[in-house]
């Protein structure tokens, strides 16, 4: 079968650059998967989680918001605001990160000032790292993930 | 023959220089390492925005997005020129500024103009001053930092930029930097930003020749999730932004790279300075020496 040429990066960095089997993106039109010979899209990204598979190995990456291009071919390029392997997120930061976006949040009293939207999506961005954090633990050690519980 | 005593101070003056050039070598090192890391970092991020934005651009109808249009009822073109904020970079500054002046010579005219019209945004002092200096008009003038600056501080630009392509003052917006090629090389580059050039035609023939016959290059359609104005409404001022930003970054990693070798090419000539002077200085004392052995041979043979 046709593998995805599949690249992702961030202003910083190429996140991931392989070819893989399909790819499960949040869009803000809801979750897409790709798989190969797909038709030629542009879409925008919101807050999510990425699945990678690949060879019955399932990737999991947090972005945060970019867009989507799938070019004839099957070539896939994600250009992602930011980007984070699973095992890359430190779930304690991002928890605390979190809890202070949603005080940061409860501060703000105008619901559609540009502050309380810069908030949200910190919020956003980083419940799904603390999500996307929980993957790693769970493959890995599902003991550790239950004594915590 | 100069004096020993000149030799001694010009020797000590010298060595000064040669202890300011090498402090500021090594100072430009440190900023051009980091400056280097992010411009080279985040080209694959631009160079992928830019592609998309030229393979879209003759693809999508104008009408989704207001920036995708061309504008033809005027000639006058935006020049967004980034330089530096000090000398001591040896031909960097005079190479871009060249490299402008030859693109207004380039660009078509009307019968009776002479001069091209255009306005310039410049950042950092000297590029603003040689523009004064050649009596183009600058309508603005943002500052420009040293360090590596966040995504957020070009956002006037890009703005004043969109603003004034959309109320149809500009029929061309370009960006003049220097692209950084490596530490001893640095290009000065005119990169057309607005309207987006299509490079589809440019573009390697052969990568698509294995696909299927309505896949291949021009012939096939983008598909928009949610809609073409809502995606190119999220994208296009993205990729602007991010070619701006791309642009500046360059710019810092040349000036710092060109500035460390200009530094280290002054150390260099310091040493060189010193070892002739420390030469001549030997062979001043050396003389004198000799003379005042003469002279005192001279005196004792008078004696006898």
């Amino acid at each position: 079968m046709a593998k995805l040429k599949f690249q992702i990066v961030s202003p910083e960095r190429t996140v991931l650059h392989d070819d893989v089997d399909s790819l499960t993106v949040p869009t803000q039109e809801g979750q897409i998967t790709i798989l190969p010979n797909h038709v030629p899209l542009i879409s925008t990204l919101q807050a999510g989680e990425l699945i990678v598979k690949n060879a019955g190995k399932t990737e999991y990456l947090a972005v945060s918001g970019g867009f989507i291009e799938v070019r004839p071919g099957n070539e896939i390029i994600i250009l992602a605001d930011t980007a984070e392997h699973s095992d890359e997120i430190d779930l304690e930061r991002a928890e605390q990160a979190k809890a202070q976006a949603a005080e940061d949040m409860k501060s703000v009293k105008a619901k559609n000032s540009p502050e309380y939207a810069n908030f949200s999506s910190v919020f956003q961005k980083n419940l799904v790292r603390t999500r996307v954090g929980v993957r790693k633990n769970a493959r890995h050690t599902p003991v550790r993930l239950n004594e915590k519980e | 023959m100069p004096g020993l005593i000149e030799v001694k101070r010009r020797l000590k003056s010298v060595k000064s220089t040669k202890k300011i050039t090498r402090a500021m070598q090594m100072i430009s090192a440190a900023k051009m390492r980091k400056a280097q890391i992010a411009a080279v970092q985040s080209r694959t991020y631009s160079s992928l925005a830019w592609e998309i934005i030229t393979n879209l651009a003759h693809k999508v109808d104008p009408k989704y997005h207001a920036l995708l249009s061309q504008k033809n009822n005027t000639k006058k073109i935006a020049v967004i020129l980034i330089s530096t904020n000090r000398g001591q970079v040896g031909g960097f500054n005079t190479n871009l500024i060249n490299s402008v002046k030859r693109f207004f010579l380039d660009q078509p005219k009307g019968p009776e103009e002479v001069h091209i019209a255009a306005d310039l945004i410049v950042m950092g002092r000297k590029g603003r001053e040689a523009m004064v200096r050649l009596g183009e008009s600058v309508i603005a003038d943002f500052p420009k930092s040293d360090k590596t600056i966040g995504i957020s501080e070009i956002l006037p630009i890009s703005k004043l930029i969109t603003e004034d392509y959309l109320a149809g003052k500009y029929s061309k917006v370009v960006l003049a930097y220097t692209h950084y090629v490596s530490t001893l090389s640095q290009k000065p580059l005119i990169k057309q930003l607005l309207p987006f050039k299509s490079e589809g035609d440019k573009a390697d023939p052969d990568k698509h020749k294995d696909l299927p016959e309505h896949y291949k290059k021009n012939n096939f359609e983008y598909l928009f999730e949610p809609s073409p104005d809502k995606v190119l409404d999220y994208l296009v001022p993205r990729i602007l932004d991010s070619q701006v930003y791309q642009a500046i970054l360059e710019s810092n990693a040349s000036e710092h790279s060109a500035r460390m070798i200009m530094m280290k090419n002054a150390t260099d000539a310091a040493s060189d300075l010193i070892e002739d002077l420390t030469l001549t200085y030997n062979q001043v004392r050396q003389a004198n020496i000799t003379k005042e052995l003469a002279e005192i041979t001279a005196g004792r043979i008078a004696l006898e």
